[in-house]
């Protein structure tokens, strides 16, 4: 069991991580905040209850997750901004165009991964329902493996590959929005 | 069992997260040595992976730290008694 003198020591390097995911679970700055500090009070509470050399970051991610879960969803929920639909793998590459040439292709890809800006690539991911959203945030934004992920948000390990299929191809859905609006890709251009 | 594209495609967010055992993962890597159509679209995946994990990192406000170190300070006199 672990010692609550060495919570400070221990736990709070991962602070800067869970501000970051809270921010994208609450959506602005004052939830988010509030979400970091309830998140260590209690996991500071329940420390005595971690098991020494176990996943710490993990456990934390799941006070977070559960905390965000009870304290805001009610007023959070609102309808989905994207299409969950039956959106095709690899949409956004194969729509960024099949040009003459493989490096008119690039330049294209290219242009579409460095055009994207930080909104974008964040009101993308904040328009995911929740049940995408989270395994989305804690793939992409904090590389826990798929077993982890399954253990933080107590769902079966198939549930978070169903989850983060959809959710990503959902994203891109959105990115190709984004990108088409602004001209980032030329128009009538499609991979084959 | 050497992989076809729609099989690596399939499997493409699975590589990428590095989620396929060993062996499955050399098939897969050696189907995109051979592939140029697969290695282009695992290519731009990897990189569009990137792109969003660097954008979705937020800086913490400087002052959040220490709200929390009093917030456990707190707990701890609470905690002892006084």
């Amino acid at each position: 069991m672990a010692d609550q003198a060495n919570f400070e020591r221990d736990a709070l390097q991962y602070s800067r991580q869970l501000y970051s995911a809270a921010m994208r679970m609450a959506r602005n700055p004052a939830d988010a905040e509030d979400l970091v500090q309830e998140t260590f009070l209690k996991a500071y509470r329940a420390y005595n209850t971690f098991e020494e050399g176990t996943n710490l970051k993990a456990w934390l991610y799941r006070i977070l997750t559960n905390t965000y879960i009870n304290k805001y969803r009610r007023d959070n929920r609102r309808p989905s901004e994207v299409d969950l639909g039956d959106v095709e793998d690899l949409y956004l590459y194969r729509r960024i165009g099949s040009e003459e040439s493989a490096d008119a292709a690039r330049t294209t890809e290219d242009r579409v991964l460095d055009g994207l800006v930080e909104s974008e690539i964040k009101e993308a991911v904040e328009g995911l329902p929740e049940n995408f959203r989270m395994p989305v945030l804690l793939a992409d934004l904090e590389g826990f493996s798929y077993k982890e992920i399954a253990e933080i948000l107590d769902v079966p390990i198939g549930t978070v590959m169903s989850r983060l299929h959809r959710g990503r191809k959902a994203m891109q859905k959105r990115l190709w929005e984004f990108a088409s609006q602004r001209g980032l890709v030329p128009e009538g251009t499609e991979r084959p | 069992m050497s992989h076809n594209c729609s099989q690596a495609t399939k499997q493409l967010y699975q590589y990428l997260d590095a989620e396929l055992d060993e062996k499955t993962a050399s098939s897969l890597k050696s189907h995109l040595e051979d592939c140029g159509g697969c290695s282009g679209s695992f290519d731009f995946e990897r990189r569009l992976k990137k792109v969003i994990t660097m954008h979705l990192e937020e800086d913490m406000p400087e002052d959040l730290l220490a709200k929390v170190r009093a917030l456990i300070e707190d707990e701890k006199t609470v905690g002892s008694g006084y």
